[in-house]
């Protein structure tokens, strides 16, 4: 077993009457990519902030390595790197000005900040610094400067909040690249997003609503958890989609969602379902499918309607 | 030591790097005290000329001859005899004049004498500042006349105070262009910081800051250098302007000038860091910023109104004002040569400001990102 590097015990966060994290707990251990999954204001964010001890929980208690986060935040401080969602960097500074403030502010030398944005804008594939300020970037290249910029003091733990939203595929590659080499390294990267492919590849994912754990565990746990009966896709033959979704729900046969010209049905009355289908072979043919995070996540935020 | 300056001098470089290259921030910090002295030095002119005057002579004197011809060659009054007094009462209903001056019989023996002589001066006091205003140049005059007639220094016709005995020429560029620093410094520090932790908080910067090791006395002296060294620069612009454009004297210490400048902006500075730092929006902080940098530096600090004509709890009240301090030290640097000793009292006034705002800037930056 793993160390234990954050302990989340039923941690509340309210701001006024609006619970942003409504009692969560979970544990990462040391080494591991953590992925936080949920739409936008369901607190992850929220929980982010109190991980990094710049938000002070209402309730509940936040461990990192050991050390309740509230009472040592300033120990705790030089060893986590964070990349916020909402601010990046400073827009009418260049690229290294950048660099170089975030370096000093974690006691580094000029000269260890450029070695070290060296090597890793060199593995991210970032050529060409542009000399000008940063304000005249790509949002793609800023994220990557920013993530470079919050991993420069080498931390042990990595908060990164939505990183690569609105970046290209291959910026993500990229990126998914670095993560999973620090965790390699023996660095815990705990990461928010709304992409589900991104979640595959994280070792163990929280699905979160309205401040609340719908679910935590592996990829595949969860989607064994969620489909012990696959997702079926019925492809069809004329154009009867929308009659067909209709009625499945009204029979409530299971849940429909449309992937193009293709339904996705994860089915709770099987008996029916498949009786329906035998009788519709005109309209549609119907088969198996692996479930994807995307499926879980559908099924998970339904279940919790 | 190190790893304290170090953070310190990165936040300022970072906000030297934002001053440099923010054309606004640079262009009110440049071009506001030059507008300032510009329009109070020259568009607005505090002396008045030809206040018409009404005068009753009721002693026909050599001495009261001497007063008003005084009177009439200042430039400041257009003399206007009356020989009765129902005369003076038709005029003053006219509303027409602003003043009258009533020579008593027997002005002239008793100045000779050596005793008080007084002559009365009835002043129009719906315009509080134009009254002001000849009381001061009624007492010029009467000074002038005392010289001219060469009586004995022991009588002294009118009221006359030590305070006008720097300014005989009753020039109120020398008054008021000392004192524009006050407004400048306290005006302009003030919004130029109240922005800075805003901004950080409204662009979500201060999230990142907060995340680091950064401490908050360390963002807050970072962040007042370079806006220290900005004003400061201000500070030196007005004096220069002073001393070349207005050829006002400057009797005190240079030195005592600049650490009364040091103090009250450095305050200032800190004020504005406080209030950006309470309101963290930057809409917010623009307004407590004029009510507070604004509205103080021309009320309460005796630059409008002066300080001896308060009531006694304005009096107490403009001592909460640093403005207040700072232009007591400016007019009495400029125009005396008052040393540390006399100026022991606001310089003590200013050091507690400064302190008490750094302190309070500091211990009220908040470490969360708690909306």
């Amino acid at each position: 077993m793993n160390k234990t590097i954050i302990r989340v015990e039923n941690l509340i966060i309210a701001f006024g009457n609006f619970r942003a994290v409504d009692g969560i707990s979970f544990e990462v251990s040391k080494g591991e990519i953590f992925g936080f999954l949920g739409a936008n204001g369901a607190g992850k964010t929220t929980t982010i902030r109190a991980l990094c001890g710049i938000l002070n929980p209402t309730s509940g208690r936040v461990f990192v390595n050991g050390k309740d986060v509230a009472a040592a935040t300033s120990v705790l401080k030089p060893h986590i790197g964070y990349m916020s969602q909402k601010f990046t960097l400073y827009p009418d500074l260049t690229v290294y000005e950048n660099m170089d403030l975030a370096g000093s502010l974690y006691g580094l030398d000029r000269e260890t900040v450029r070695r070290r944005s060296a090597e890793l804008f060199d593995f991210i594939g970032l050529k060409n610094i542009p000399k000008g300020p940063v304000k005249h970037l790509s949002g793609g290249v800023k994220q990557m400067i920013a993530l470079a910029s919050s991993i420069l003091h080498d931390p042990e733990l990595l908060f990164l909040d939505e990183p690569t939203a609105g970046t290209s595929p291959q910026t993500r590659t990229s990126f998914w690249n670095l993560i999973r080499q620090l965790a390699a390294k023996g660095k815990t990267v705990f990461v928010t997003t709304h992409y589900m492919d991104e979640a595959e590849y994280c070792g163990r994912i929280v699905l979160m609503q309205r401040g609340r754990i719908l679910a935590l565990g592996t990829p595949e746990e969860l989607k064994e958890r969620y489909f012990p009966v696959r997702p079926k896709e019925l492809t069809f033959c004329v154009h009867k989609q929308q009659e067909t979704a209709q009625k499945i729900k009204r029979e409530n046969w299971g849940l429909v969602s449309v992937f193009g010209s293709k339904l996705r049905v994860y089915v709770s009355n099987q008996t029916a379902f498949e009786n329906f289908c035998r009788n519709s072979r005109d309209i549609f043919t119907c088969h198996d499918v692996p479930p994807s995070l995307d499926d879980v996540f559908l099924k998970a935020i339904s279940g919790d309607k | 030591m190190k790893t304290i300056i170090r953070p310190i001098l990165s936040i300022a470089s970072k906000e030297t790097k934002h001053i440099r290259r923010d054309p606004f921030t640079l262009a009110v910090a440049l071009l506001l005290p030059l507008l300032f002295v510009w329009f109070f030095g020259f568009v607005i002119n505090l002396d008045y000329h030809n206040i018409p005057l009404l005068v009753r002579d009721n002693d026909q004197s050599r001495s009261s001859r001497e007063l008003l011809m005084q009177a009439g060659a200042a430039g400041y009054f257009d003399v206007v005899a009356v020989h009765s007094p129902a005369e003076a009462e038709k005029a003053l209903q006219k509303n027409s004049m602003k003043g009258l001056l009533i020579i008593p019989p027997g002005f002239h023996d008793n100045l000779t004498r050596g005793d008080v002589a007084r002559a009365q001066l009835l002043v129009d006091g719906s315009d509080n500042t134009l009254a002001a205003l000849m009381n001061m140049y009624m007492q010029g005059i009467s000074a002038a006349a005392q010289q001219a007639l060469a009586v004995p220094r022991a009588s002294e016709p009118n009221m006359i105070r030590t305070r006008y005995l720097f300014n005989p020429e009753l020039n109120s560029r020398w008054f008021i262009v000392p004192a524009l620093s006050t407004v400048i410094i306290g005006f302009l520090a003030i919004i130029l910081t109240a922005l800075t932790v805003a901004r950080e908080w409204e662009n979500g910067s201060m999230e990142l800051l907060l995340s680091t090791p950064v401490r908050p006395f360390e963002i807050v002296l970072g962040k007042l250098l370079p806006y220290f060294a900005l004003s400061f620069f201000d500070a030196l612009l007005v004096f220069a302007l002073a001393l070349i454009v207005f050829h006002i004297p400057f009797m005190g210490s240079f030195l005592l000038y600049l650490l009364a400048c040091t103090l009250f902006i450095i305050g200032s500075l800190a004020l504005g860091l406080l209030i950006s730092v309470l309101t963290r929006q930057q809409q917010a902080a623009i307004q407590f910023g004029f009510a507070i940098g604004l509205l103080p530096s021309f009320m309460f600090s005796g630059f409008i109104f002066p300080i001896e004509n308060m009531p006694l709890f304005f009096r107490w009240f403009t001592g909460l004002f640093p403005q207040r301090w700072f232009l007591s030290l400016s007019r009495s640097l400029f125009l005396t040569e008052a040393g540390f000793k006399e100026l022991a009292g606001p310089f003590a006034a200013l050091f507690i400001f400064m302190f008490v705002m750094v302190a309070l800037a500091v211990k009220k930056f908040k470490t969360d990102v708690e909306p």
